[in-house]
């Protein structure tokens, strides 16, 4: 029997016989109760023993967690059931009652219940809060092996050697127990007398059914959780399945195969399965509906005893004589890929889904992979293919198979796939756009296939090579158990290798520059080229992984989110409850799948990871960023900065002196060093600081320390060196008030005094010495007054050779006037940066008129492009279709040699519209066409939109070499390929020029800038004669940016008419009151018509016009706006108000209708003649018609005109 | 066995070479190759140092055994290209009606013809190819710039019956693409991002035509930032700089650097020699047109 390939082991313990298991509800730990009366407790997601019970005497075998209390019960061969509480770690009490040994021990899923099966023939239920024996019940007629309660209903299960399987019924026991309201004479007696029926015959445990039909003893049964269904193991060797209704029970059939006594069974929790175990060494697992074997796992020698099911998770756990053994029937892990903004994931259902990360949406099934494999087994991997929309899924049924499959184009249900390609392989990858890699380890070969499932290529892997992924484009990585191998498909050639052992699964980033090698507790981090960047080991064991965009490794362990930088610093980003596979990061956002194959979302915190990007980047300004947005602050990114070398960023989030200090000493800012040092004032902080001072060349700072030390060696020593006598003298009286000689003495050697030397001799009563000194430095009288005073003579005295008399060196630099300039300790760049953004906020402010507003005119722009009532003249959109035949064309393809059209010309005939003439570069027919649309007559000012329309037009794609490259056409049609209908792309959308172009020229009034103003606007009005738009509503939102255009240009020139004038002479102010009164006209913003109101008024009120200055102040102030502005309004107005006489007389009578001539700047009341110019409608006295507009200069004005169109309502 | 094929010894070289690492070409040891071999790998070589500019260098190595055929049309290309123009059409159609089934005169002929127009003359070449690809890539080309979209397609799916994996086919293939466009402008530009990411064949060529692609499927952000990518390694390559004055054009941006640089690099560059024409017709055009009355 080959042991099955899916049952995957997690867990395994050493110990004598394990006879009973049971897991804990929440935790990853199990109890296992042993034949050698021991009770251990495992954590088996970490493989260790947490804890030991034992009490027992004699062997172990029931066992059982509490459902929510920290408890477990145990039953053994000392015929005790123990009761422990695993927090204490004791056992609670003890109750007896049984006489043979207990079998199995197990809690009420609700009530304080214990029931237990004994072999003295009774099963017993016992309230552990009072720890008494509420109910025997008797019956079977041999050891009873296991009694359970149901997990829903007031039913029990027991199996016995009496070859029978009994249910029992105790609702009589939990009515008497479960609501003792009221204590009645019945109960007492009922409670006194447990097995006796009360006064109605009843009893609290009544038999319901009695299943026969084993025929040995039966050593188990178990409840179908949700179903009425029973298994029971036996002797016989059989597991059998029953099946129960309220008022009877039978047997539904059985599943041989066990050749050796079956010792336990259950059900899957959550699939149609059942599990058994038998002293045949086997774990056997059985589908439920057909009652055959789906898998099974031998060992070589241990016999199996007992099995347990997790009540959550997909975990079993069964005991055998050297110990337990924790696994899973399955691999949890979801086959998925992802690309670009979608997740590729096959269900549990087996059903292929994507998920849109952007939008949150999981799309319905596309594919059912029903068939793919066996039915209890799920795909193991899954590879996506952009360029083919295909996938390659493998299972590992059968050895390992794949298949590929193209996926439809929209999810329409779980359909089932057509013609899909499979083949036997472990491993199968795209590799290319059109090929794919499928990996057979018996063969150890690798075939590379094209879409048609065919070999176009066979490698031979390394040696023991396990599995494959992508490399890179055109490149595969060999995973063997200690190296990974970086190949070349098309070269066929190893590029590189790296020794990384148990490699499970490979992460590529996003870019495709780096890639993350997962294995059990290692993560490697290679560039593309396989060189290792860094390596990390986690105790815990590692599930997934996923690039941030940034460049940084975000994995999971079982219970983690962690991050790796490239350079391997690591960190927990947050815990997690269930193990997920994750897929993608994005934001604060990371996207993972669960174990029942769902996408999740979990937030995360990515301030710390990017925080330590940016400094491994050295990008200040976003670390900086990241200090004021968020709370980084504390002890472990301080004691991470210093650990990594930036102390004097850590320095700017410390405030506890002592380790600004030692912050400071380590990056050698000597300033905050000595302002700690003196907040600390302690000589340790004094000493350490002297000691970088002086490495610093600082020796000014080296004095103050000495002197706050009282180190007067040290000073005298640092004055001698840096040549400052004049405090060397001073250190000298220092030493002398002190009384101490060594320190004079020394003082005076290095000041070369000489006499103060020998005076300090002779204070200390060394004349030998005083006169030694004096001799030897020539100082006779001196000498002989020693001599004297000692009263002997020179020929008393032997004097050594004399040699010449010690020279005092002098300092050549004068250094202690100032410090070296050896070590600076400037900012860093980050304390510039820090520094830096206080002169950053300055804002721009605009000069010339003085506008405060810039928000509010924003909005005020966009309402007024929407209010404004257009004025739409000249814009006739007629049916009058130039062109209509023309569209109509028919293209003939000729199936002869020779050239045909480019798709320039498809263009032209395709479009009525001039920007598509010009893009195919017919501009002589674009003329033609904006000369009838709008009266263009001079072409000149359009000359540069012609040409960058033209230029956008084609791109150069290099092909063979020695010829030129292709040209191609750029369409706005990108996803046409009907020649008829193929557009090209035109430059300078209306977007463009609504967000980009308009606000220029917004920015220009408001800086006062009206030369570019004009010349912005007139640009707009260019780009837009020349241009298509995408719908009717664009050519609407066309026409108000042209009409504003209008308005400005109009505004705009009659100030600069106005500003050239002289106003010397009465005429030329008159005309310039004229003209100021004219710029409030046009049509603009309601901010900018306020700017001109404002000028008209101030030059107006200057002038002594009060009249018309007070119609100014009136139209600002029912304008409303920005407060300074209402002010000045208001204050003219009242000055007006008290003699609204004007002082000279205007051609402008604020109350009438008028328009302004855009040429002579003069108005044109309603009712009096005028022209109007085709393209923009501004208006003209009759006298100029037939002349270019001065608006457009394109167009003339009064010419006939059809309409401009940008637009073509799509044709059939 | 095709030397050329997925087990033949030049396919690396010849890889090489169609996505445009000349420099690798050159630089490709050769000695190891077999002797039938040595004669192709030797072109190829010749041929990469005409694409780097070497015309002068090869006509003189050539220069004394202009007896092989293959030698002397590699001199017609470099001809060409030195812009002795005359002498290489001359040398091309000698060849051409001398030695009309060798290979090289097929493809080198073919192109000198074609550079001069002969559009005709270079099909009726290359029709006699015997399993040339380089000959299909030609003849693909020659098509697509008569604007024969049509008869590029059929000789692509051709050549994709016999020889689908071939690097030139499916380059072919995308330059097809980019005139039919639609769903074909995703295919070219998938292929041209694998061989723009694989460093194998990862030159500008490639990238170009990842951006070209990406141009063509209103993806400038995209597009931009592999042409500003390649620009900084490869700042002086005409096509490059040329695609990217395009793509500064739709995105508003100005282009007018790139376009005096192009001058200076390429000043006979269709771009340059394109506007340049379209601005005298624009004068020309715009002539006939005045308005009644002059202002």
């Amino acid at each position: 029997m080959q042991s099955s390939p899916n049952m995957l082991t997690k867990f395994e313990s050493k110990s004598s016989r394990a006879k009973g298991i049971a897991f804990h509800p929440k935790r990853p730990w199990i109890l296992v109760s042993l034949h050698s009366s021991t009770i251990q407790l495992w954590d088996y997601r970490m493989g260790t023993l947490i804890d030991r019970f034992e009490e027992h005497d004699g062997p172990v075998r029931g066992i059982d967690f509490h459902p929510t209390q920290p408890l477990f019960v145990s039953g053994g061969d000392d015929y005790k059931i123990k009761v422990w509480n695993y927090q204490t770690r004791r056992c609670l009490f003890t109750l007896n009652g049984h006489l043979d040994y207990v079998r199995t021990v197990f809690f009420h899923p609700e009530l304080p219940w214990i029931l237990s099966a004994s072999d003295d023939q009774t099963i017993r239920i016992w309230n552990w809060q009072n720890r008494s024996l509420i109910c025997t019940m008797t019956g079977h007629n041999h050891y009873v092996m296991c009694a359970q309660f149901h997990p829903t209903e007031d039913l029990i299960a027991s199996a016995s050697l009496d070859q029978s399987v009994r249910i029992w019924d105790i609702s009589g026991l939990r009515k008497k127990h479960s609501a003792p309201t009221s204590v009645s004479f019945e109960d007492q007696m009922a409670r006194a007398n447990p097995n006796q029926a009360d006064m109605f015959g009843n009893t609290d445990a009544i038999v319901k059914f009695v299943l026969e039909g084993h025929d040995r003893g039966v050593n188990w049964v178990s409840f179908h959780p949700t179903l009425p269904l029973i298994v029971s193991a036996g002797d016989d060797r059989l597991i059998k399945l029953w099946r129960m209704s309220d008022t009877k029970a039978w047997e539904v059939d059985t599943c041989r195969g066990h050749f050796q006594n079956a010792s336990a069974c259950l059900f899957h929790p959550h699939q149609d399965l059942i599990l058994s175990v038998g002293e045949d060494k086997t774990i056997r697992v059985w589908d439920l509906n057909k009652r055959t074997s789906v898998q099974s796992f031998k060992r070589d020698l241990d016999r199996f005893w007992v099995i347990a099911a997790h009540p959550e998770m997909n975990l079993f756990a069964a005991g055998h004589d050297t110990g337990v053994m924790v696994f899973k029937l399955e691999r949890e892990r979801p086959a998925s890929a992802v690309y670009q903004n979608q997740l590729f994931y096959i269900t549990k259902e087996k059903h292929v889904k994507s998920y849109d990360f952007g939008k949150n949406v999981e799309s319905p099934p596309m594919l059912s992979l029903r068939k793919l494999g066996s039915p209890w087994v799920p795909p193991r991997t899954l590879s996506y293919n952009p360029a083919e929309r295909a996938i390659l899924v493998t299972s590992p049924t059968d050895s390992g198979t794949y298949e590929l499959i193209h996926l439809p184009r929209d999810a329409t249900g779980a359909v089932e796939p057509t013609d899909v390609k499979r083949g036997q392989a472990t491993s199968a990858v795209f590799v290319a756009r059109n090929r794919f890699a499928v990996f057979n380890p018996s063969s150890q070969q690798v075939d590379i296939k094209d879409l048609s499932n065919s070999t176009t290529k066979t490698i031979k892997p390394p040696v023991g090579t396990t599995d494959i992924y992508f490399g890179g484009t055109g490149c595969l990585l060999f995973i063997t158990p200690t190296t990974v191998t970086l190949f070349d498909i098309q070269q066929k050639k190893q590029l590189a290798e790296l020794a990384v052992s148990g490699v499970k699964y490979v992460v590529w980033s996003n870019d495709g520059l780096y890639c993350a090698l997962l294995s059990k507790h290692n993560v490697t981090i290679v560039t593309k080229t396989l060189e290792q960047v860094s390596t990390l080991h986690e105790t815990i064991r590692i599930k997934s992984a996923t690039w941030d965009d940034s460049g940084v490794l975000i994995y999971s362990t079982l219970n983690h989110v962690k991050y790796s930088l490239l350079n391997g610093d690591n960190g927990i980003i947050r815990t997690l409850d269930q193990t997920v596979y994750l897929v993608r990061v994005k934001g604060r956002n990371v996207y993972c799948l669960d174990r029942n194959a769902q996408p999740q979302i979990l937030p995360i915190d990515p301030t710390e990871y990017r925080f330590k990007l940016a400094l491994v980047k050295r990008n200040y300004d976003e670390m900086l960023q990241i200090i004021k947005t968020s709370s980084l602050v504390g002890q472990s990114i301080i004691s991470y900065l210093q650990k990594k070398g930036y102390p004097e960023i850590a320095l700017q989030f410390v405030q506890d002196p002592q380790t600004r200090f030692d912050l400071a000493l380590e990056c050698g800012n000597l300033e905050v060093a000595i302002e700690m040092a003196r907040e600390l004032d302690r000589p340790n902080f004094w000493n350490r600081l002297g000691a970088e001072a002086l490495a610093h060349g600082n020796h000014q700072t080296v004095e103050m320390t000495y002197q706050k030390q009282r180190n007067f060696e040290k000073l005298s020593f640092l004055y001698l060196a840096t040549g400052d006598q004049e405090k060397l003298s001073r250190m000298a009286k220092i030493a002398e008030h002190r009384g101490d000689f060594t320190s004079r003495f020394q003082n005076a050697i290095y000041r070369g005094d000489v006499e103060d030397r020998i005076q300090m001799f002779k204070e200390v009563d060394l004349y030998p010495l005083a006169y030694l000194t004096a001799k030897s430095h020539g100082l006779t009288e001196e000498a002989e007054s020693i001599l004297e005073a000692c009263g002997l003579t020179e020929d008393q005295i032997a004097l050594p050779s004399l040699e010449e008399s010690l020279k005092v060196p002098h300092a050549i630099v004068p250094t202690f006037k100032s410090n070296w300039p050896t070590k600076a300790a400037g900012h860093s760049s980050f304390e510039k940066a820090l520094l830096g953004e206080v002169g950053a906020g300055d804002e721009e402010v605009a000069d010339g008129f003085e506008v405060e507003e810039d928000e509010t005119e924003a909005v005020l722009a966009k309402d007024t492009l929407e209010d404004d009532e257009v004025d739409a003249a000249g814009w006739d959109m007629g049916d009058d279709l130039n062109l209509e035949e023309d569209v109509e064309f028919v293209n003939v393809e000729s199936t002869e040699a020779g050239a045909g059209s480019s798709e320039a010309d498809l263009w032209a005939r395709n479009s009525p519209l001039a920007a598509d003439h010009v893009a195919a570069g017919s501009f002589d027919t674009a003329m033609q066409l904006l000369n009838r649309q709008v009266g263009a007559v001079q072409f000149a000012p359009l000359k540069e939109r012609f040409l960058e329309i033209y230029k956008g037009s084609k791109t150069y794609l290099p092909a063979s070499t020695g010829l030129p490259p292709l040209v191609n056409y750029v369409r706005r049609t990108t996803e046409e390929t009907d020649s008829r209908k193929v557009l090209p792309i035109i430059p300078r959308d209306l977007e463009t020029v609504a967000s980009v172009d308009l606000q220029e020229g917004y920015a220009a009034m408001r800086s006062n800038k009206l030369e570019d103003g004009v010349n912005v606007f007139k640009r707009i009005l260019h780009t837009l004669l020349v241009n298509t738009v995408s719908s009717e509503s664009e050519v609407e939102q066309a026409k108000t940016i042209i009409t504003t255009a209008r308005e400005y240009i109009l505004a705009m020139t009659i100030e600069l008419e106005r500003r050239s004038l002289s106003t010397d002479t009465p005429e030329g102010l008159k005309r310039s009151l004229e003209l100021s009164a004219y710029f409030t006209i046009p049509k603009l913003e309601v901010a900018h018509r306020q700017l001109a109101l404002m000028a008209a008024m101030k030059l107006a009120f200057a002038n002594k016009n009060y009249n018309s200055a007070l119609g100014f102040a009136n139209r600002m102030l029912a304008n409303g706006g920005s407060a300074k502005l209402l002010d000045q309004a208001k204050k003219i107005k009242a000055q007006c108000e008290r003699n609204p006489q004007d002082a000279i007389d205007i051609e402008f009578d604020q109350f009438a209708e008028f328009d302004i001539c855009a040429a002579s700047f003069t108005p044109i009341f309603s009712g009096s003649p005028c022209v109007t110019d085709p393209f923009t409608g501004a208006k003209y006295h009759e006298q100029y018609k037939g002349s270019v507009c001065r608006i457009s200069e394109v167009t003339e004005i009064g010419a006939p005109a059809s309409g401009l169109r940008l637009f073509v309502p799509a044709q059939h | 066995m095709d030397p050329f094929s997925a087990e033949g010894e030049l396919l690396n070289i010849h890889n090489a070479f169609h996505s445009g690492q000349y420099q690798n070409v050159i630089d490709f040891d050769t000695a190891a190759l077999s002797s039938e071999n040595q004669l192709p790998a030797r072109v190829l070589k010749l041929r990469a140092q005409i694409a780097l500019g070497q015309a002068k260098e090869v006509i003189a190595a050539v220069s004394s055994e202009e007896d092989t055929p293959d030698l002397a049309a590699t001199k017609a290309l470099a001809q060409q290209t030195a812009g002795n123009t005359d002498a290489a059409l001359q040398l091309a159609q000698d060849l051409a009606e001398n030695y009309p089934e060798n290979a090289t005169v097929q493809v080198l002929g073919g192109t000198v013809l074609q550079a001069h127009g002969n559009s005709e003359e270079a099909l009726a070449l290359l029709s006699k190819h015997q399993g040339n690809l380089e000959a299909v890539a030609l003849i693909v080309q020659i098509h697509l710039q008569q604007n024969r979209t049509d008869l590029a397609l059929k000789e692509v799916q051709a050549a994709k019956r016999w020889a689908q994996d071939s690097l030139l086919v499916n380059m072919a293939e995308s330059w097809v693409g980019m005139r039919v466009g639609g769903e074909k402008y995703q295919s070219a530009f998938y292929v041209y991002e694998e061989l723009a990411s694989a460093p194998s064949t990862s030159a500008p060529l490639s990238i170009v035509g990842q951006a070209v692609a990406e141009l063509h499927l209103g993806r400038l952000p995209e597009a931009e930032a592999a042409l500003t990518a390649a620009l900084e390694q490869y700042s002086d390559n005409a096509e490059l700089i040329a695609n990217a004055i395009v793509l500064n054009v739709l995105a508003g941006k100005p282009s007018a650097d790139l376009e005096a640089k192009l001058q200076q690099l390429q000043p006979s560059h269709a771009l340059l020699a394109d506007i340049q024409e379209k601005s005298e017709f624009f004068d020309a055009a715009a002539a006939k047109y005045s308005p009644k009355v002059s202002s």
